[in-house]
């Protein structure tokens, strides 16, 4: 080889480690393979805009309003129309900058417990409560750590019991007291003999049964099986009917006292061939309604006598008006439709919320009418 | 990325004014260097007999004069880029993280410790990099020949190694999309490579060797390039996918997007339009363009081919850079904050002298009569001259008197360098953030003087405490709302920060925050808040609360306007924070509104906290 010249074989041999090289940095570059996905498939977090009644008949809408959440310039407002009353007004608990979400729980008569979700760098859940429809409340909690991000994460009775979903599990408390003590967690309940069946994916929803048991709503990894579960005696209890027909995994969207029973929206597969069961649980036996091809729902309502309502879109929603009852789709929804607020006698609302504009709309035989508008005065730039 | 950036504006005045002072002070004392080495030198050449310079054993060959020149001149480029007025806050933010955005998890790990290092100390860096990288390219440009020169090529491979690993995210070569056309992979890389060539002994100039297995080289990047752009699945041959536009085409209108003169966002305007009509005729130009060049040069490499192919090859290579240089790299440094020229010219560069390196290498030089500048000895070799020990100062004084202009101006260059890095390095010794950063957000603080209000408060364990029972100790007392979602744990954290700041003259100091939320005020709620903040364990912390009433009159004696927001908002108040000496007197008011919140800024207000009490605990 003279002192001047490459060996031949060299600039060969360079090509060729570089296309190698080349090769292995195109696989970086491409796109991964789909992995299947393991058994515990995650909890899809229900919508948080929603109403319900209590049982003074009083109506509660909690929507989000403002801007974007990214930026923290949306803002969660929560509205009621007292019994009788046709208009609504704005009760947003003070003190809290609320960006994280609203979730309410009935505690008997006029009363109504409120927990503010977990945003930016606040870990824990304040809560307030109010005895007279939200014109004036006061401070209670906290919940340490945060609320789940689920419509019922809180649950509350006349005396003074109260059960908080939170990120680490459901927990009992108490009016007034200063400490939570520990229900049980997702995995806890999923080693159960009551979980196992169900193969629980995730705490959903909590409530109290008619005799005043905790009762828990989860995700079902196995399919036809509705995630309900009740403790008594320091067990706990499958409690949740049997979905007929469901090839595919059960979530309860939402979960509530109804009367001497529980109402709870079930959500059947997902993606957009999710369909929607609600069912009612009179203390003996459930009831359940057709499923309805649904998709993932954009709010839940419940109403009084166990109506409920959901919003599938920006111009879709149905409602039933109870056990035995048939879905009945809306016509299509005003714009900004946020959720459904359901009243006595059929009485279907659609609460629109934009910006700074919420609106109440009517559902008459003509149509939707407009009923009220409110300016909301917008905190912007007061989280950021 | 967390920590990265220290999320200020990049064209915060406070920032932008210090990084252009200690650009212009450092400046003043690189020309002061100038001047006192100057005079030094024309004086040690006219009082004392120099002795004589090492006669060279050979003339630098072509390739070489372009690599060191061409490269000391883009590294003057480039420092000058970094001397841009949003390059000390933007950089991080601007360049660093976008650029390691698309790459593994890994390498943005690696990548996240420069930026936050960066970010800690912004003006330090920024003139160090300036310094640095000018430096260099002074020193390449002078020191022609010798272990100078040698050293400068290895000086220039180290920092362009640290710009590719840290600057460029490893050149992107990990990230999806990676492709020459954007400069795969990295233009840093490519410094290394001329810096290693320059560093190479004067006995590897002798034959076209080394022309060979640069062109070599070269043609095997450009082949596995080609491999890379062709290669199915990378999205670079439809022009537009859905509807949208296709990798490349949309790379070319990102890049016309960014400002830049309009002529020249016109032009790659229309080269993107054309690309995404027309993505698969144009990355088979560049796949066969890339393919054709690296095959001439590996054939050139081999010494076989006509004899024109080699020419044709670099002015098929120089086309093809320059039109990629303009039309698709935007010349490297429009848009944002543009740090180099991109890696077209290093290319360029590179091939070129690949291809004068085939040629002969020159004879060996007349040896000079006296030492001129042409004459490159090294410092070692100065020395060597003359009789007795080489460090006596006379035989110094000689061999200094003795080096040529190069010479000089190459350790003008290197003492650069070390005033560059030296104030980086000092600055790094420390862990806190510079304190420009909270100056920067907030202003600067103001001394007082005159006695604090009283108070009597409870604390998180129930216990009433009150300012007088804390004689003796410094107080750093701020006003936190323990529901508040953004400022008041930011300003928590600081304040333990500063706990840890302080070490051992912490048992001194007191850090104490009152509750400013007229609702949620119970001790139920000072206790989540210390959990929440990791303070539970913290002896000198006390988050003081009370009745409302209580709360209004301390709030009132302190000047703090706790107001409550409707509709769902936070309480609104002021952040601030007071240094109460031991003997009870407020001596500092600082504002401490926390900005972004990033780890920079929060170790930045950190120190500033510590430096207040640490300020008010010496004796006056």
């Amino acid at each position: 080889m003279s002192p001047g010249r490459l060996p031949a074989a060299l600039p060969a041999t360079l090509a060729a480690v570089i296309l190698l090289i080349a090769g292995a940095l195109a696989g970086c570059g491409s796109t991964p393979a789909a992995t299947p996905s393991g058994p515990a498939v995650p909890v899809a977090a229900p919508p948080l805009q929603t109403s319900f009644a209590d049982g003074t008949g009083t109506s509660w809408a909690v929507v989000e309003m403002g801007g974007s959440a990214a930026q923290e310039e949306n803002f969660w407002e929560m509205f009621a129309r007292p019994a009788g009353a046709a208009a609504w007004r704005l009760v947003t608990p003070a003190g809290v900058a609320d960006n994280g979400g609203l979730v309410a729980a009935p505690a008997g008569g006029a009363s109504l417990l409120t927990g503010f979700l977990p945003s930016q760098d606040l870990t824990f859940s304040p809560l307030a409560d109010t005895s007279d429809s939200g014109a004036h409340w006061a401070t209670a909690g906290p919940v340490n750590p945060g609320l789940a991000d689920v419509p019922d994460a809180l649950a509350a009775r006349p005396d003074g019991n109260l059960i908080a979903l939170t990120s680490g599990g459901a927990k009992l408390g108490q009016y007034g007291g200063t400490g939570w003590t520990r229900l049980i967690t997702a995995q806890a309940l999923a080693a159960t003999p009551a979980g196992k069946p169900c193969q629980v994916t995730g705490l959903t929803a909590v409530a109290f049964g008619s005799a005043g048991a905790p009762v828990l709503g989860t995700g079902c990894g196995r399919p036809a099986f509705a995630g309900i579960f009740t403790e008594s005696g320091g067990r706990w209890h499958a409690a949740g009917p049997a979905v007929p027909n469901a090839g595919e995994d059960v979530e309860v969207l939402r979960l509530a006292s109804a009367g001497t029973g529980l109402v709870a929206l079930l959500q059947v597969g997902r993606g957009p061939d999710a369909g929607t069961i609600a069912g009612w649980y009179d203390g003996t036996r459930w009831t359940l309604s057709a499923p309805l091809r649904t998709g993932s729902v954009r709010s839940t309502a419940i109403g009084p006598g166990g109506s409920v309502g959901i919003i599938l879109n920006a111009t879709h929603a149905a409602t039933l008006a109870g056990p035995g009852a048939s879905w009945r789709t809306l016509p299509a929804l005003p714009r900004w439709a946020a959720t459904l607020a359901l009243g006595p006698g059929g009485q279907v609302d659609a609460i629109a919320a934009h910006a700074s504009t919420f609106t109440d709309w009517r559902l008459a035989p003509a149509g939707w009418g407009q009923q009220q508008t409110i300016r909301v005065t917008v905190p912007y730039g007061s989280s950021g | 990325m967390p920590g990265m950036n220290s999320g200020l504006n990049d064209n915060n005045p406070v920032l932008v004014a210090a990084f252009r002072a200690a650009l212009l002070h450092q400046g003043l004392i690189v020309l002061l260097i100038f001047a006192v080495l100057a005079v030094a030198w024309v004086s040690a050449r006219e009082w004392l007999r120099p002795g004589k310079a090492a006669s060279p054993a050979s003339a630098e060959p072509a390739w070489r004069q372009l690599l060191r020149i061409g490269f000391g001149a883009l590294w003057i480029i480039d420092g000058l880029l970094q001397a841009q007025p949003a390059m000390a806050a933007g950089l991080p933010s601007q360049v660093i993280e976008p650029t390691a955005a698309s790459s593994p998890s890994w390498v943005q790990h690696i990548v996240n410790w420069a930026g936050t290092a960066w970010s800690y100390h912004p003006i330090q860096a920024g003139a160090a990099v300036v310094w640095i990288q000018i430096g260099i390219g002074v020193w390449l440009i002078t020191a022609a020949r010798g272990s100078w020169s040698r050293l400068a090529g290895l000086a220039s491979v180290a920092w362009g190694l640290v710009v590719w690993v840290f600057g460029e995210s490893l050149g992107g070569i990990f990230a999806p999309g990676l492709t020459w056309l954007f400069g795969a992979p990295g233009a840093a890389a490519f410094y290394c490579a001329a810096g290693v060539l320059i560093a190479l002994p004067e006995r590897s100039w002798a034959t076209a060797r080394i022309g060979r297995t640069i062109l070599a080289a070269a043609g095997a990047f450009f082949i596995g390039m080609a491999v890379l752009q062709a290669w199915p699945g990378r999205g670079f041959w439809p022009g537009t996918r859905h509807g949208q536009r296709g990798t490349l085409a949309s790379m070319v209108h990102a890049m016309a997007s960014t400002p830049q003169p309009s002529l020249l966002a016109g032009w790659v305007r229309g080269f993107g339009s054309f690309t995404a009509a027309n993505g698969f005729a144009v990355n088979l130009f560049a796949v066969i363009a890339l393919a054709a060049i690296g095959t001439a040069l590996v054939t050139v490499a081999a010494g076989r081919g006509p004899a024109w192919l080699g020419r044709a090859m670099l002015i098929a290579t120089i086309a093809l850079c320059l039109a990629d240089w303009v039309l698709v790299e935007d010349f490297g440094f429009f848009g944002g904050l543009g740090t180099d020229p991109n890696s077209m010219i290093p290319i360029i560069l590179l091939v070129g002298a690949g291809y004068l390196a085939l040629a002969p290498a020159p004879a060996p030089a007349a040896e000079p009569a006296t030492a001129q500048p042409t004459a490159e000895p090294a410092a070692a070799e100065l020395v060597t001259t003359g009789t007795g020990p080489a460090w006596r100062p006379a035989r110094l004084a000689r061999a200094f008197g003795a080096a040529s202009t190069r010479a000089v101006l190459a350790a003008w260059a290197v003492a650069m360098i070390i005033l560059g890095a030296a104030p980086m390095a000092l600055a790094q010794a420390s862990p806190n953030a510079s304190p420009i950063l909270a100056q920067a957000i907030d202003g600067d603080s103001a001394p007082l003087n005159f006695a604090a209000a009283p108070f009597t408060l409870t604390d998180q364990d129930g216990r009433q405490v009150s300012l007088a029972s804390l004689h003796g100790k410094v107080v750093l007392l701020t006003f936190l709302d323990p529901v508040c979602t953004s400022d008041c744990p930011l300003i928590a954290q600081e304040f333990r920060q500063a706990d840890q700041v302080l070490g051992a003259k912490s048992h001194g100091v007191e850090l104490v925050a009152i509750v400013t939320n007229p609702l949620y005020h119970s001790v139920a709620y000072t206790r989540a808040f210390d959990t929440q903040e990791r303070l539970t364990g913290l002896p000198n912390w006390l988050y003081l609360t009370g009745s409302l009433a209580q709360l209004q009159q301390t709030w009132k004696n302190y000047a703090i306007a706790a107001e409550i927001a409707p509709a769902g908002g936070m309480i609104l108040h002021n952040d601030v924070a007071y240094v109460i000496d031991a003997n009870g007197r407020t001596r500092t008011e600082l504002n401490l509104d926390p900005g972004p919140g990033t780890a920079s800024t929060k170790s930045s207000f950190a120190g500033e906290l510590a430096a207040a009490a640490e300020h008010v605990m010496r004796p006056s």
